[in-house]
């Protein structure tokens, strides 16, 4: 019943989730790659809605098992009283708590940093909000795409002199997820050091805004803010996205004169490289229509992760614009470990999306993501302490099932 | 006192990447030696945008924004007359930053595969594109396509007309934030293991793999076989009337998935003919492209009337998930961003007084914090040096 040793850099940290959807548990899923022993409370009475999307099987729900790996999951009703009992009792032995419920709610619950510190003084308690804890916006709710519109991030993607289109609808959770999970080493670390562990409080639109820093800055020393550029980027030429055979498209970007005279070797046109039209970065940004329209039409009849090859092959940055079809045949994928084989609690294999990262003392990853409550008596009986008969009483009341 | 005050940094990284990744630690009080060569210093601080007046290399906004609270050594690493200085400097800190290209530190002496004799205590946190040991055909790769290796590149933007490009994702650099913040991470968990171990390890991080990991909600799904893959640039996509629409002094982001969305747009708009003839769950159960259509249209003639901050506010009220496609002058002026202090000052020698974006996190106890500007080229060489006996 004991869980496995998994090793990894956090072996030996246990963290309670209570947190919905994507960016909160995407934490979570960080923090147990990385070794962490990660628990779910989940409520039959109000379910993730990922457990539910497409499927009629709780334990089966294709998203859900996507962002959930190799945690475990305890059920508990957070409805009831006992259930919020139960749950601090949980805290008081935990090192991280991470919650992304609505604004409000885990006070609503009576499980607000100030309650659980009561219980456990020293927890790393990760809040996570469209704009953060506190404030006059607080209380404003929204979706992945809200938080990149708010950000500053949408404004900027879109092709010159158009409405701005925005990144894929996806963008935003899981970046948010990212930042929290490196607070949260950070909260965890400090604590190991000097024993103190703090509220940490982590806004989606903020977390957007980041990974747009540079253009903030730009603006913040009286620059303007440059809108959607297509592909274009004001510090190199070529820099594209090119249409290949099949409706397949290629990435090329030539960050040096260096580079554009390789490009043009392997376009069999060397004297371009010499051509005062093009010859140097100034130049080339100053005909870049033109230029986009010459590699347009050499790349057009070409396959293009042949061409991409080709290209690298000589020194120059290309890659195929990669579909999904593409990236799960990704043999550099599969061969990285990014994608790799668990198993689910029958026994049967199943395939994830793993850590993005190798470490030469990592975590084991093994398990698929855990059924509803699948993890009770773990919980209960070896964290908790509760005797069977406890635990009986506690489902017969309803309170765990 | 700062969270990571305790430890040293050595950062090789001459790349957006690796300098982010040093600005995420360095913000939370590590001391972060930045090594930079003689006479030029770090290529960021040749890419703009610039501002002030002075010297060729001191005027990077962008170089300032990613080398906040750091002290820039004049040394290169690459130099054998340097060899032993950084050997010095290696046996005393506790981690390295670096992200060039594969083969380059086994170069400088700092193998990492040899990394557990030369240097047992040592972190070693390496970024690249594709990893360490990359195919032949993934050596050479600006942001542009990891984006695109990733898969972010196909599917961007949602609802692409499939005759145009994909387009690349916001900014320049957005791979190499991500895949800073990712290196950060792991370097604070393995800091975290050393103190209990005294061990260092070698930490790899491959940015298309980090790119390809924020889409697991959708990949692993792909992967398990449970959602089909194809060559559809909407392979990613959700389907419905949100977008981005005009609105008269900008632009406003639209969500709608469920019966309440629908049912806070019809109040909004004072319970409109057009609405009647939906049904009332098309959005969950008969969400057909031409009531997309015509949802979208009778929206984008109502948006472009109003103001995107009051119709935001408004929306928000009757549940309606609404927002403005915010700019950087929008930001500027958020009041929740004053409230949070998003925006910090600083004073830089050659930029003057500024203000810059900090971290989209607050800690009680151990928030981080802007304390001193970006070093100027070589500024701590003679005291980081005598300091190390060097």
């Amino acid at each position: 019943m004991t869980q496995p040793a998994r090793g990894g850099p956090l072996q030996g940290v246990r963290v309670v989730e209570l947190t919905k959807v994507w960016a909160g548990p995407y934490v979570g899923k960080q923090l147990s790659f990385l070794g962490a022993e990660v628990i779910r409370v989940e409520s039959r009475e109000s379910l993730d809605v990922t457990r539910t999307f497409g499927v009629a099987d709780i334990d089966k729900a294709p998203g859900f098992q996507a962002v959930n790996p190799q945690k475990l999951s305890v059920q508990i009703d957070m409805k009831k009283p006992e259930g919020i009992a139960l749950l601090k009792d949980l805290l008081g032995k935990a090192d991280i708590v991470v919650e992304n419920l609505r604004p409000g709610a885990v006070k609503r619950l009576g499980l607000g940093y100030e309650t659980v510190r009561q219980v456990k003084p020293d927890i790393v308690f990760v809040s996570m909000g469209m704009w953060g804890s506190e404030g006059p916006l607080a209380y404003q709710t929204g979706y992945a795409p809200c938080f990149a519109a708010l950000g500053g991030v949408s404004l900027l993607v879109g092709h010159e002199g158009e409405a701005p289109a925005g990144m894929n609808v996806r963008y935003a959770d899981s970046s948010f997820g990212a930042a929290a999970a490196y607070a949260a080493t950070v909260a965890l670390l400090h604590r190991r050091r000097t024993g103190v562990g703090q509220f940490v409080d982590v806004s989606a639109v903020e977390c957007m805004s980041s990974m747009i820093g540079d253009t903030l800055m730009q603006s913040l020393l009286g620059g303007a803010t440059p809108l959607g550029q297509g592909n274009r980027n004001p510090g190199m030429a070529p820099h594209g996205v090119y249409p290949c055979r099949e409706d397949e498209w290629i990435s090329i970007a030539a960050p040096s004169d260096e580079a554009w005279a390789a490009l043009c070797q392997a376009m069999g046109q060397p004297g371009l490289a010499q051509d005062p039209r093009y010859r140097t970065l100034a130049a080339r940004k100053a005909a870049e229509d033109e230029l986009d329209g010459l590699l347009a039409a050499w790349t057009a009849g070409r396959e293009a992760a042949e061409l991409a090859a080709e290209l690298q092959g000589v020194g120059v940055a290309a890659a195929k614009s990669q579909s999904s079809v593409d990236l799960v045949a990704d043999p550099h994928l599969w061969g990285n470990g990014f994608f790799r084989e668990v198993q689910t609690r029958q026994g049967e294999p199943r395939n994830i999306v793993g850590p993005s990262w190798k470490m030469t003392r990592e975590a084991a990853i093994t398990d698929a993501a855990p059924r509803l409550g699948e993890h009770n008596a773990y919980v209960l009986g070896e964290i908790l302490g509760l005797s069977g008969e406890r635990q009986r009483e506690l489902t017969e009341g309803g309170i765990t099932r | 006192m700062s969270a990571l005050r305790a430890y040293r940094v050595l950062e090789l990284a001459e790349g957006v990447a690796g300098e982010y990744c040093g600005k995420l630690i360095a913000d939370f009080g590590a001391e972060v030696i930045k090594l930079e060569k003689p006479g030029t210093g770090s290529p960021t601080r040749r890419l703009g945008p610039f501002g002030g007046q002075g010297p060729e290399g001191e005027r990077s906004g962008l170089f300032a924004y990613l080398n906040t609270n750091k002290r820039s050594v004049s040394l290169d690493p690459a130099d054998p007359a340097a060899a032993d200085t950084l050997r010095r400097l290696l046996a005393r800190v506790d981690v390295v930053i670096d992200d060039h290209a594969p083969g380059w530190l086994k170069g400088i002496g700092l193998d990492p595969e040899q990394l557990s004799v030369t240097y047992p205590k040592l972190l070693l946190c390496s970024i690249t594109p594709y990893g360490l040991t990359p195919p032949d055909e993934r050596r050479h790769a600006e942001d542009l396509n990891v984006f695109h290796a990733s898969g972010w590149g196909y599917h961007t933007p949602t609802g692409a007309d499939e005759r145009r490009p994909p387009l690349n994702g916001a900014g320049r650099f957005l791979p190499s934030y991500e895949a800073g913040l990712e290196a950060a991470m792991c370097i604070v968990a393995a800091l975290y293991e050393r103190e209990g171990s005294g061990r260092g390890q070698c930490i790899e991080i491959a940015a298309q793999q980090v790119l390809a990991s924020r889409v697991d909600y959708v990949l692993g799904q792909m992967v398990a076989g449970d959602m089909d893959v194809s060559t559809r640039r909407n392979a990613f996509d959700l389907f419905g009337p949100a977008g981005i629409f005009r609105c008269r002094d900008g632009y406003a982001y639209i969500w709608m998935s469920a019966p309440s969305h629908w049912d806070g747009l019809r109040q909004l708009l004072g319970d409109p003919e057009w609405m009647k003839t939906f049904p009332e769950r098309w959005l969950e159960r008969e969400c057909t492209p031409e009531r997309v259509a015509e949802c979208r249209r009778h929206i984008a003639a109502w948006l472009a009337t109003q103001d995107k901050e009051p119709v935001a506010a408004a929306a928000q009220k009757l549940g309606l998930t609404l927002v403005p496609v915010n700019g950087a002058e929008d930001l500027k002026a958020s009041p929740q961003y004053r409230h949070r202090g998003y925006f910090a000052e600083l004073e830089h020698p050659v930029l003057g007084r500024s203000l810059y974006p900090t971290v989209p996190y607050r800690l009680s106890e151990t928030s981080a914090r802007l304390e001193s500007p970006a070093p100027l080229l070589g500024q701590h060489t003679a005291g980081v040096l005598a300091g190390e006996g060097a």
